[in-house]
């Protein structure tokens, strides 16, 4: 049953997750490229720098990439209004984590091909004294990231028209809420506010935010 | 006689513009049920609410057994459903898609599958999103037949389907009975359809059962009558006069459920004369058992 349903959702987001792994292979090895033609104490300025520039790269390739898989795991169902799922035997809490764990392991792939590269990036450089390679942890931290959102994206995209309609409806009353205080001279900040708590921890989006570093002290 | 399904006092609300009430259905076990009525009626909604897809507000639904929705899942792997709508997922082959059902079905028979590929004439490798409505249409049938189940639901099967595929589609149904002693309860709105293969009826119209018979109580019970004389107030009579329509001078044509040729002698003693009894076949009678039906409604 687990292998019919991985087979579907591997066959609807198998694009996505092809560029995700190679962009997740490459991403590591790209980052330490320019450092190999610079030495001494720029190399270790230059290496940092050019390592927290690439690491702005990661949560946005998770991130899209657990949009993507966790959208394509409900679209042909929403499509067919969920009969033929409903018409399955079997109660609709499993077939739910029969779509979710199926997201799990095809995204097993890209957080394998960071770790890979990740390796492969520190091992063809030379670190200068004073930094160490992080592949493993950076590994680890794209992994949560991806999973985390996954389940995120997952859940809302589960969601019917109506509730989209009400979550949508919510954010907009947010907005004319925040629009007519401002307008009475009182500042609130309510769209900051909610964006902060989604960012900041205990947000469920903190894990993507900070520096993510394949090389650091 | 014990029931396939078993509907009691259901009531399901869908928005404010349609509603089924007060439904109560029994098909029994190892018949062919056939359910009728015009579109909008609430057919597609009375299979969803037996297969545990929608909730009912209240009532009971019991199905092989099994009490709706809560054990649905139970039900739905002795079950094979044919939806109105195409319901399967595009994307896939005619292989993947046979995989993909074959894998929730402990009962799937793959050779008869097998079979059945050969003989709808379907490319394994089609894609599902550029099969033909009739190929799609022998597709979802062959994937409810192929789990060998003991309730087959199928939902306006043939509509839009040419003659010859819904033949293929009817044909390969009525051997599966004939092998199974399976139940069918299978919905239209093509009377002649269910004529032939049906041996119990159900009549649904606007969110409500309005008969439900054995077919030859349906197809013989209903007729036309060329009466004389005919008294002005039917008063009590042996059968249910559906319509009554005057025709030329003293002659009238009534439509009426319940008739037995004894019954003729009731008009001899109002005085009237009975001319003609006619058959009426079952979409008259469908038509003119909605046409009572709505009457009082109108």
């Amino acid at each position: 049953m687990f292998r019919a349903i991985l087979y579907t959702q591997w066959k609807w987001s198998r694009f996505p997750l092809l560029l995700g792994v190679l962009a997740g292979f490459a991403l590591p090895l790209l980052s330490v490229q320019r450092v190999s033609s610079v030495t001494g104490y720029w190399q270790t300025r230059t290496m940092l720098a050019s390592v927290q520039a690439w690491g702005i790269l990661y949560p946005i390739l998770g991130a899209s990439l657990a949009l993507l898989v966790g959208a394509l795991a409900w679209a042909a169902d929403h499509r067919g209004r969920h009969v033929y799922a409903l018409s399955l035997p079997v109660p609709r809490w499993h077939y739910a984590l029969l779509r979710f764990g199926a997201g799990v392991v095809l995204l097993a792939a890209p957080v394998m091909a960071v770790w890979i590269g990740g390796i492969l990036a520190t091992a063809t450089v030379t670190i200068p004294t004073g930094l160490h390679a992080y592949p493993t942890m950076l590994a680890a931290r794209f992994a949560l990231a991806v999973f985390v959102t996954y389940a995120l994206f997952f859940a809302i995209s589960a969601g019917t028209v109506r509730m989209a309609g009400y979550v949508l409806g919510a954010l907009a009353t947010v907005l004319v809420v925040e629009v007519i205080t401002n307008a009475a001279g009182a500042h609130v900040s309510l769209l900051e506010n909610l964006l902060l708590a989604l960012v900041v921890w205990p947000g469920p989006l903190d894990v993507l935010t900070g520096r993510w570093m394949l090389i650091d002290v | 006689m014990s029931s396939a399904i078993e509907i009691r006092d259901v009531h399901y609300r869908a928005g404010k513009a349609f509603e089924i009430r007060d439904l109560a259905l029994n098909v029994p076990t190892g018949s062919m049920y056939g359910f009728l009525g015009p579109n909008g009626s609430g057919k597609t909604t009375t299979i969803r609410l037996l297969l545990g897809l929608l909730r009912p507000r209240q009532g009971i639904i019991t199905v092989l057994g099994g009490s709706i929705p809560r054990e649905a899942p139970r039900v739905l792997a002795r079950t094979g459903y044919v939806p109105e709508l195409p319901h399967l997922y595009p994307s896939l082959t005619v292989a993947e898609a046979l995989h993909f059902h074959a894998a929730f079905y402990p009962t799937w028979d793959w050779k008869w599958a097998d079979e059945l590929v050969l003989q709808f004439q379907l490319d394994r490798g089609g894609l599902l999103s550029r099969l033909s409505k009739g190929e799609m249409g022998k597709l979802e049938m062959l994937l409810a037949l192929a789990q060998r189940p003991e309730l087959l639901v199928l939902d306006e099967p043939t509509d839009g389907l040419d003659p010859v595929v819904r033949r293929d589609v009817l044909t390969a149904v009525l051997d599966y009975v004939s092998q199974q002693n399976a139940t069918v309860f299978i919905s239209s709105h093509l009377v002649h359809e269910l004529e032939r293969i049906c041996d119990w009826v159900g009549v649904m119209d606007r969110g409500r059962l309005v008969a439900e018979l054995p077919m030859h109580s349906f197809k013989n019970g209903i007729k036309r009558l060329r009466v004389l004389n005919a008294p002005a107030l039917a008063g009590d009579t042996p059968f249910v006069v559906l319509s009554r329509d005057a025709a030329n001078g003293s002659a009238e044509t009534w439509v009426v459920r319940g008739w037995q040729p004894p019954m003729s002698q009731w008009f001899t003693g109002v005085g009237a004369t009975l001319k003609e009894v006619i058959d009426l076949d079952l979409e008259e009678g469908f038509v003119e058992l909605l046409r009572t039906f709505r009457v009082p409604q109108a």
